[in-house]
Parts: C-alpha cells; structure tokens; sequence
C-alpha cells in the first residue's frame, strides 16, 4: 500500500486547518476587519509622525481618547438599541459648561459637583428616551432637536457666564488628577475610560439588559412580541448615552479648564463615524463595547494624525469620509459572505493512513447468511433504533428518532407501547444497579429514566478544554454509554465538531474529533476523560470491571480504556486493521465481546482518506448524496475477545434486512439487532449460546 | 489571455467547464421503470453484440454467439460486436473480424473491436474503442481519459482509417452516406463520413453511450451504458486520486462507469445510496442504470426507458428494433430483453 510523503504528513500534522472554519465560526471574528484597519492606520502615521511613539504623545492621545471614547460608547449604546443620538456633542459641551460652572463660580465641592453634572447630562437623556421610548418619537429628528436646543443652551449660558468663569480659578488636587494626573501609570481618563468599557462588556454581553438591549436592537416588534420591557430598556439606553457624555464633558474640563462655543461641535459625526467604523451596525442588534473603541481610536489617530501632518483644514475630513466609506464596504461585503466562507472552509479533511486491513471474507470474516434469516421485530413500527437493549423480563427496549422510548413486550414482542419520551435521538442504552435506563441522547447528552418512567437529565455539559477554540463544553453526540461496577457511567461523544445528523461529514474529515466522558452519579460531576478520539462509538465495560472497551469508527479499531487498577487513564489497541467500521459493542454470554460493523471498508476510500485534498475538494464541490462514503449496504456483526481475536462473523450480505447494524444484544440464547437508518429490528437464534444469560444479570447479578 | 484567466478561475472555483454538474434527467429523460418492469427476457450471461436475423436476436455471450435456441457458433476471442448486412453476411468481432464464417488477414490483428456496421456501398465500418487498451481494461482507458479510439472501414479488401483520437466510439449505425459514432468517453454522438469529416450530432449525453440502432421513422435507439455522475466528474480532475486507485485497487471496485453493481460489500458507495428505513431510494447515485433512450432524425430525444438505482437490468450495451419491439441485450442484468415500443408511444 502506498504511503502519503513525509511533507504531507507533516502538513497536516502540525497545520491545524479545522481552526480556520473553528475560528471564522466565532462571533468576535467580526472585528476582524475593524481591527486590521485600526492596526494599518496606527503603522501609516507612527511612520509619518516623526514623534508618534514618543511617551509625551501616547499620554496625550490616550487622555483624548478617555473623553472621545466616552462620547462613542455614548453613541454605541443608542445605535445598539437601534436608534442614533445627535445629541452627545451639545450634551458634552453641557456637561463641560456645568462641570467648570458648578467648581469655579458655584464652588460646590467636587464630589457633588461632579454626579450632578452627570446627572443633569442623563436627563437630557432621559427626554430623549421618554420621548423616543415612551412616545415612539424618530430618534433621529428627536436627537437632531435636542441637539439643537442643548447647543443653544450651552450658548446662553456662556454669553452670560464665560466672562465670570475664565477669571476664576478652581484649585484642587483631585480636579488636577482629573485632568492631567496618572492612575496605576494610566492617564486618568484613560483609566476611567478603561473601567467604563470593561464593566460596559461585561453588561452587554453578560448580562440580562445587555441581552435585551440587542434583541431589542435585532428587531424591536419581535423583542415587544416576546414580552420584552421594549421602551423603559430604550429609554434607559438614551439616559445612560447622556450621563457617559455628561462623564466625558467633566473630563473634558478638567484637562482643558476652560468652556468655549466651539467645544463639542461635530462630535456627533466623529462619534458616529467611529461607531460604524468599527463594524457597529446602523440597524441595530449588532454592535459591541470592542467594536466602539475600535473605531474610536482609529478616528482619533487619523483626525491627530492628520492635523499634525499640517494638511490644510477639510482634509481631515475628507480622510475620514474616505475612511469610513471603505470600512462600511469592507464590512458589508464581509458580512454578506462570512457565513459562504464559513461553510467552504468548515470541512476540513485530514490525513488517515489505515493499515491494510484483515481481508473480509476469509478465515475468521468468512462469509455467511446467517444474519439473512432474523425473525423481524416492530416493522415500520421503529424508526432508527440505533441501540437495542433488554431487561429481565424479557421486554426489548429500542429509541427511535422522534425521541421516544419503545418498549416491545415479551414473549412475541408484537405489541409495543411509547415507554418514555426524551426528545433528541436518543442513541445508546445501558441499565444501571437500579433499573434506571441511562440512554445517551444526540444533542441532548446523558439522560435516565427510572422503572417508574421519571425521565431526567444526568448531564449535558463537561469540562471545557483548555486550548480548544470553541467552547466544547456542551455535549453534541453522546452516542453509547456503559457502567462500570462503581456506578460511574462512562459515555463517548463521538464528535466535538458536527451535529448527530452530520455524521458523514465527520467521517469525511477522519479527525480525532471525539472524546470518552465519564459522569459520577455520586458527585454529580462530569469530565472528559480522553480526547482525540476517532469518532469513538460503541462502549463495553470488561468483565473485570477494571477497563472499557471502545470503537473508534473511522479508524476501524476497538481500543480500550483502563479506568481503574495501576494503569488507569491508559489506551491500548485491543483489535485493530478491522475490514470495516466498528459500532457498539456488547458482552456475550462466553465473556466475548458482540461489536456491530456498520459498514465496510472499500478500497477506493482507503485510497481517499489517504488524499485529504481530494476529499477536501469533494466535500466543496458535489452535494453531500454524491460523497464517497464507507460501504454501508451490508449488515456484519463480529464477536471478540479481549485478546483480539475475531471469534466468528455473522452476515446479511444482501442487507435485505439489516443494513448498517448499529448494535446488538445478547439475550438468552438469541441476538437481537439494530441500525440506525433502519425500520425494524431483527432478532436471531444463537445455537450454543447460554439460554439463561442476560445482561442486566451478568452486570448487576441476578436479582439484583 | 481573457480565456486563459478565465480558465484558471473556473478551476479554483469549480464554474464553467470546471463544474461537475450533470445534466439532469428532465424532459424526454425522465426516469420511469419501464426497464425494470419490462417482462422477462432470456436469460443470458453478460450478453452483448445484439443483431437481428429475421426478427429472431443473436447476441454474444462470451466467445459464443448464441440465439434463442442456443449457440450458433464459437469464436477465438470474445465476442464484442456483431453485424448483418443487408444481404445477410454476418460480421463478428472478436480477436480480429470474421466476415461470413471467413477471417481476412487484414482484419485479424484489430483489439477492442466495440462496434462494426455495414453501409450502403457494401463496406464495413469498423469502430475501435482504443488503441492501448484492450476492451475488458475499459476502466483504465476511461480513467486514463484517453483519446485513442479509432474508425476503421474495409472496402473491398482494402481497411483505410477514417478517423482517429475518438473518445472510445462504442456505437456506430449507417447514415447519410456517413457513420454515426457514438462516442463514450465524450458523452457525445457524431456523424463521420468515409472523408473524415465530423459533426456534432448531440452532446452532454446524460450518460455514456454505447450501442446504436435505427428506427422506422428515420430516428435511432442509443444505449447508455452507465449514468453519469458528479463523482466521477471530479474523479476525472484528480489525477493523482486515480493514479494511485489505478496502482491499488482492483479494477472492479474503481470509480468508473460500470455496467453493474452492489454484488459486492468493496464497491464504492456514494452518501445517498445508503438504505434508509429498508429502502434505496430510485434517485440514488449509482455507478450503474439501465437507461435507452430513443431520438427522431433531428437528434432530439422522444423518450426513454429506465432501470433505475438498485434496478437489475442495467448496463444496456447493444440494441435493436423490429416489428415494433425493441430487443436490448442487458450485459449487467444478465438477460436479452424484447419490449413492445410503438403502441406504448400512440
């Protein structure tokens, strides 16, 4: 058998291509065009400004943008329920005004001074929000008369007050720290600004209002339909827009010290620009606290930047209109087609070099019929019982794909009965101590029910890994689970990557995509006890209690697990180079092993899985009816031991009946069969098997 | 330069010629069970080279050229193609050509005879599938994509080459003093005069054809002998994927066109041919159908006969029509069938 080049191995070895699609499929990939602007426009003029990096500059850009950066989460915050406030320019100029009015002429002190500007900024908010929120006014013509009328204000007040206030003169040392001191070696405002976004994102993002607001912001009827408190969260984002603008007018005043009628003219555009700069959407719904500092700081650079390169006055402009043209088509086209990306590159087949397997059809794989004769079981009345299991009274025990339990009653198994509802698909089975029911449940994770039909959730959710990109904590395809004499259930989930139905998709890559996760009901915890598993299935617990077995489908081995004595937490092969892909497994009678082969290898994927650009290619280029797959038309069933040897092969080979077999159970003397893409469920006699086995009885004892 | 640039951004992203559509059974093409459902034939081990001897079939089976009262006579080869001439001189193809019950010399060293037909001055016209290949290694030459067909034509006593670098011509029926071809790699029918000169006659065939056969009306039956789908299309722009299935894999179990399939669990299978609830679904991709379909002289199809996926009579590689029944030998089905095609069609 060939072999891939030592370059090809190494390339998909050491590349991690899947973090591409893993990393796209992040909400925060979003900023990734913002940022990159920001980062070019930082290099443009740190190279062109002589002294950009000096120490003198960066504090003083930073103290500009503690105000600035204010201002646009003011703006943010509006934009992110879905409005737009024209408003933050004249109110900072209020907030400024006040701030040197309320110390210089009034003399209040500054603690009182200081949240009463920020107070009477928040109420010119609050009109707005009122007004908008309440009375459903247009946030643009309602901001755009605020604007107005505020600036109109601010020039009254300095008519009569400018005079009085640029004789006098506020001394404090707070005012002072305010204005130009350092906190923790931060310029202040810079530091304050730093405390706002922080507590800001976790608010937006973690918190009930901040979810509100965007849902709000997504769409304002379906968030009312939904029975969202739509106007008293509008009004509350208008208040806080103004108090942070009141917040920025004092620091304002407190580095510059002085009020005049041009303060805060056109911060309303910048502010704007910098919102949607950073990738903030007009609309609404989606925006972030990142996103506003973003934009914030590159408008900030580029109006410094362009003042001090001594270009004449409009060309700021003009460089920020230009600017902010190619962000909002950059930004649009990204957001039409990440999710085309996204699913192009998603799939991301690696190299799997199998060894040449046993050959199907000789020695131990000798065909056969004798899974051609099964005596059929619920005919259309199942549909996909992946596992199959029975209890001591005989009665057979099936999930099907609505989520439902069935129950077949013994002896002739003719009549059935929906013995419990999940949801999900529920996968595979296992009785505990107690005759509770453990069943793993695709997109649901573990679940049991009791004899008396209490279904209830065990687990859903393990330990995140620590390196892992995306959050791989919830449980996606908890797919066969087993007990093992300590009560812990031991259950593999055999993939992190794709949903239960995508499953092809999964053998498509062939990565170690899977894991075995281990709940102790004692202690009601769960952790990942193995990952990089090769969509690890089936599940066994040895008859010593000391190990499990596990398949790993797309690698066609059985490994096992030891999960108690001097080696626990190591893997060894049990049986590998199998001629076909490994499901469940289950005891025998004998104490070997029952594994259902779902399907079988064929030489032309061999030849695929060796080629991952190939699959690669497939898998963007022809619909997923049209893959390559294992051959699945073909029922097999092996019986091993732990040894690894291969004991005797049963067939359907037509697979008139039983094509791809998911699992099989012993029971007194007959097997019984299921598949997942099947409709029914066979079962057939096994000549010299123990008629008394069970095995509820050869894991918990007879009448346990 | 445009084309060049062009070319190369169809294949980066799968457009224009890069793509791997099909085209779609629709219309005259739409899929039904009338080959599947058709009443049984004879029985008849992998039967090809179907001709008409007063309305009666013989057909190939292996070296022997059989009819229904049994074999008629053995020849040293197998036996690929057979025809009768007006006069009714029989024509075998095998290892070489025997005209009549006698092998001329010139004819005896020719491999991969895939069709032969008589026209109407007399001569013989003999379609050759490749030149590299023998005709069981038909696979190899597909995957390989070679062009190494030829036509041939033995007039009296004299083989002259009609035409050369033809995609495999598995079909050829006389026509306005020229031959059509029907040539299988390239999903097309052609028409070749004794000069060379060549016409597109149809294209973008929804399968690869095979046989040809007239019809009263002045139309004809083709044969195809596989479906065509996108995984073979994409198999065909890998070279190294079928370099290294060529090298490893037996040749049953390629991706190629085959005349039939599911006898074996090493096949290939494609995502939607997997059983769901007991059942294959009639749509699912296939690496074999049975599909015949009939054109009127203008070349465009008036209808069709289909054995769909998880059918049995697929892999229809010769055919031919008399008193209103279509007789079709079914190479992958294992079976020489007679269907009555003129009252079905009013």
């Amino acid at each position: 058998m060939a072999q891939a080049g030592t370059l090809t191995r190494l390339r998909y070895r050491f590349i991690p291509d899947h973090l591409i699609g893993e990393i796209l499929s992040k909400k925060w990939i979003d900023n990734a065009i913002p940022f990159t602007v920001l980062v070019l426009v930082i290099l443009v003029f740190g190279a062109l400004l002589p002294n950009f990096w000096t120490g003198g500059n960066l504090s003083m850009t930073a103290r500009q943008l503690g105000e600035f950066a204010l201002v646009c989460l003011a703006m943010t915050i509006v934009i992110i329920v879905g409005g737009i406030d024209l408003s933050v320019g004249s109110n900072f100029a209020l907030g400024n005004f006040l701030a040197l009015a309320f110390l210089n002429l009034a003399g209040w002190p500054l603690w009182v001074a200081v949240p009463a500007v920020v107070l009477i900024c928040g109420s010119v908010g609050l009109i707005n929000g009122v007004l908008i929120g309440y009375l459903r006014l247009r946030a643009f013509l309602t901001t755009l008369v605020t604007l107005i009328i505020v600036r109109a204000v601010v020039d009254m007040l300095l008519l009569k007050y400018a005079q009085a206030m640029s004789l006098s003169f506020y001394d404090n040392p707070w005012w002072d720290l305010m204005g130009m001191g350092n906190l923790l070696g931060l310029p202040f405002s810079f530091a304050l600004l730093v405390v706002v976004a922080v507590v800001g994102h976790v608010l937006m993002t973690r918190s009930r209002p901040g979810w509100r607001m965007m849902a709000i912001g997504g769409s304002r009827r379906s968030a009312h339909n939904i029975g969202l408190p739509v106007k008293g969260l509008v009004c509350a984002a208008y208040t806080i827009s103004g108090m942070l603008c009141g917040l920025a007018g004092v620091l304002y005043a407190a580095r510059l010290s002085g009020a005049g009628s041009d303060t805060g003219i056109g911060m309303e555009i910048m502010a704007l620009t910098a919102a949607v700069l950073g990738g903030n959407s007009l609309g609404g719904g989606r925006g972030s606290i990142v996103k506003a500092m973003i934009g914030a700081v590159i408008v900030l650079v580029m109006t410094n930047g362009v003042l001090r390169l001594g270009l004449n006055s409009g060309s700021g402009q003009m460089v920020l209109g230009l600017t902010l043209m190619a962000a909002v088509f950059i930004d649009v086209r990204w957001l039409k087609n990440r999710d085309k990306l996204l699913n192009k590159v998603y799939v991301s087949p690696t190299l799997i070099e199998l060894p040449k397997p046993r050959v199907a059809g000789e020695g131990e794989f000798a065909l056969n019929d004798r899974l051609g004769e099964v005596e059929i079981i619920g005919l259309g009345a199942v549909e996909s019982p992946e596992d199959v299991i029975l209890d001591e009274e005989d009665h057979l025990y099936c999930g099907t794909r609505h989520g439902d339990i069935l129950r077949f009653f013994a002896p002739d198994y003719s009549r059935h009965e929906v013995f419990a509802h999940i949801g999900g698909s529920p996968l595979g089975m296992s009785f505990d101590k107690d005759r509770n029911l453990v069943v793993c449940v695709g997109g649901m994770g573990l679940y049991q029910i009791t004899p008396e039909r209490v279904v209830s959730r065990l687990t859903d959710e393990t330990n995140r890994s620590a390196l892992s990109v995306v959050d791989d904590s919830r449980l996606r395809l908890a797919d066969d689970c087993d007990i093992t004499p300590d009560g812990k259930i031991w259950f593999s989930e055999a993939t992190v990557r794709y949903e239960m139905h995508d499953w092809p998709v999964d053998a498509l890559e062939s990565r170690g995509n899977g894991r075995i996760v281990c709940y102790d009901p004692a202690t009601g915890k769960t952790r990942t006890m193995a990952r990089g598993l090769i969509f690890p299935n089936g599940i066994c617990t040895t008859q010593d209690g000391q190990s499990i077995l596990f398949a790993e489908s797309w690698a066609c081995r059985i490994r096992r697990l030891w999960t108690h004595g001097p080696k626990a937490g190591q893997i060894e092969t049990v049986l590998d180079r199998l001629p076909g892909y490994p499901d469940n497994i289950n005891r025998a009678s004998d104490g070997s092993y029952w594994c259902a082969i779902m399907g079988m290898r064929t030489p032309a994927l061999d030849v695929a899985l060796r080629n991952p650009g190939f699959r690669r290619r497939m898998s963007r280029r022809i619909a997923p009816d049209q893959w390559l797959y294992p051959n699945l038309n073909i029922g097999c069933v092996i019986r091993f031991n732990e040894r690894g040897e291969v004991l005797e092969t049963l067939w359907d080979q037509g697979a008139k009946n039983h094509p791809m077999i998911t699992s099989m159970r012993e029971h007194k003397g007959w097997l019984y069969l299921g598949g997942i893409t099947n409709n029914r469920i066979g079962r057939v006699r096994l000549p010299g098997a123990d008629p008394t086995w069970t095995g509820f009885g050869d894991y918990w004892g007879k009448g346990a | 330069m445009i084309g060049a640039l062009r070319r190369v951004s169809d294949r980066l992203l799968g457009r224009g010629e890069a793509a791997l559509t099909v085209p779609p059974l629709d219309g005259a093409w739409k899929p039904n069970n009338r080959l599947e459902e058709a009443a049984a034939g004879h029985g008849a081990s992998a039967p090809m080279a179907l001709v008409l001897q007063d309305g009666r079939p013989l057909w190939a089976e292996g070296a022997r050229v059989m009819s229904a009262a049994g074999e008629i006579r053995i020849e040293p080869g197998v036996v690929t193609a057979m025809a009768l001439s007006p006069a009714g001189v029989l024509a075998v193809g095998s290892d070489g050509i025997a005209i009549g019950g006698e092998r001329p010399a010139a004819l005896a060293g020719l491999r991969c005879i895939t069709a032969l037909a008589w026209d109407a001055e007399g001569a013989l016209w003999i379609a050759i599938g490749s030149e590299l290949h023998g005709f069981a290694e038909r696979s190899r030459d597909f995957l390989e994509q070679r062009r190494a067909g030829k036509l041939l034509r033995w007039a009296d006593g004299q083989l002259s080459t009609v035409a050369e670098k033809l995609g495999f011509p598995w079909g050829l029926m006389p026509r306005d003093g020229g031959m059509v071809v029907a040539e299988s790699w390239c999903k097309r029918l052609i028409w070749i005069d004794k000069s060379g000169q060549r016409r597109v006659l149809a294209e973008d065939l929804p399968g690869y054809p095979a046989g040809l056969a007239a019809t009263p009306s002045g139309g004809a039956w083709l044969a195809l002998f596989a479906p065509r789908s996108p995984l073979l299309e994409l198999v065909l722009r890998e070279p190294k994927y079928r370099r290294e299935m060529m090298a490893e894999v037996p040749p049953d179990y390629w991706i190629a066109p085959a005349l039939s399939s599911g006898r074996s669990f090493l096949e290939p299978m494609q995502g939607g041919a997997l059983k769901q609830m007991g059942i294959l679904k009639p749509w699912a991709p296939s690496r074999s159908a049975g599909l015949v379909a009939e054109f009127n002289a203008a070349w465009t199809p008036l209808q069709s006969l289909h054995s769909r996926a998880g059918g049995r009579r697929h892999g229809v590689t010769a055919l031919a029509e008399a008193e209103g029944s279509l007789w079709l030998a079914v190479t992958g089905g294992d079976e020489v069938l007679r269907i009555s095609v003129r009252e079905e069609a009013r």
